[in-house]
């Protein structure tokens, strides 16, 4: 891990861990429901305070707890137009299979890249140490991928305008 | 037909409903007064910086800081002064200063950094310096201090 990000995931790994203290909480106002209160957003004693984690004002994490359900939203760094793009497509993908993710939720909170909910079944039929882990790991390797998959579309585009420009060059 | 009055949210009225104000106890100070003692607290900050003495002023101004609504000038006087101090601070002094606190003092600090990071490219605002001294206050006070921010309704 890069010694810049080290800190940044440290905030948001403590964080997280404090925020992932959930437990079983039916619906107040539904008899025999059980929803993720902080979607509902039904009353304010069970929802705490938001908290933000931020490198700068590209690279932030919002952690919305509540009694039985965390809400974490990510928004990735994009420098330029072509990652703003790999970006969008990159979250997409992974968002429109959030169910083989089971904590991904499937539309990001506005002004975030990719969301995550994480309910009290979630840290109950899981470790909660390896859920940390999971989206610690996602964030250090969605850098890595995104700005990966710039470098080949650069290689490519440079190896496609090459062969058709020889073509073009042979023909006279 | 209209369908509107089905959006009504019929749970306000309802007499077991929490307001706002049974969630915490409102600050008993006046918001004018509050302001006073957060510019006071602002120049007896700066003297205590010239001394070097980062402890007892990450003190002064922690203690009795501004809370709950009506008191958005003092607040935003309060991070100022607070940023001060934590740009300044050598990283290398910054765990003997967190030491020295008190816990209700780490708490506030804890609040204080959040706010900060939730709005970057404010005043002198610099992410760095505030993950430093998340990691620092982490370190010493614990998870337990990101728990109480999280559960304090006396936003700041």
């Amino acid at each position: 891990m890069s010694n810049v990000l080290r800190p940044y995931l440290a905030a948001v790994r403590s964080t997280l861990t404090a925020a992932l203290t959930l437990e079983n909480f039916s619906s107040q106002v539904v008899e025999r429901h059980n929803k993720p209160e902080v979607e509902t957003r039904g009353s304010k004693e069970v929802l705490l305070n938001p908290l933000t984690i931020s490198r700068n004002e590209n690279e932030r994490v919002l952690i919305e707890p509540s009694v039985n359900s965390i809400r974490l939203s990510i928004k990735i760094k994009q420098a330029d137009e072509i990652e703003r793009i790999l970006c969008h497509q990159f979250t997409r993908f992974m968002m429109q299979r959030a169910e083989s993710f089971i904590v991904l939720r499937r539309k990001p909170v506005s002004g975030y890249d990719i969301s995550f909910l994480i309910t009290n079944t979630h840290t109950e039929t899981m470790l909660k140490h390896k859920i940390v882990d999971f989206i610690i790991q996602f964030m250090e390797e969605v850098d890595k991928e995104i700005s990966e998959m710039k470098l080949s579309l650069n290689a490519r585009a440079r190896i496609v305008a090459e062969s058709y420009l020889t073509a073009v060059s042979s023909g006279f | 037909m209209d369908i509107n009055f089905r959006k009504i949210d019929i749970d306000v009225y309802d007499e077991d409903a929490i307001h706002e104000s049974e969630i915490y106890e409102a600050d008993p100070r006046d918001p004018g007064q509050v302001l006073n003692e957060a510019k006071q607290k602002q120049s007896g900050v700066r003297a205590l910086l010239a001394r070097n003495d980062v402890a007892g002023a990450l003190k002064t101004v922690l203690e009795g800081a501004p809370f709950g609504p009506g008191a958005d000038e003092a607040k935003s006087i309060t991070l100022q002064t607070l940023l001060t101090i934590l740009n300044s601070t050598k990283s290398t002094d910054i765990s003997g200063a967190i030491k020295q606190l008190t816990q209700d003092d780490h708490d506030t600090l804890m609040k204080y950094l959040y706010k900060g990071m939730a709005m970057p490219g404010w005043g002198d605002i610099s992410g760095s310096v505030l993950l430093g001294w998340h990691e620092k206050l982490t370190e010493i006070a614990g998870t337990g201090c990101i728990v109480r921010t999280m559960t304090d309704r006396r936003i700041v």
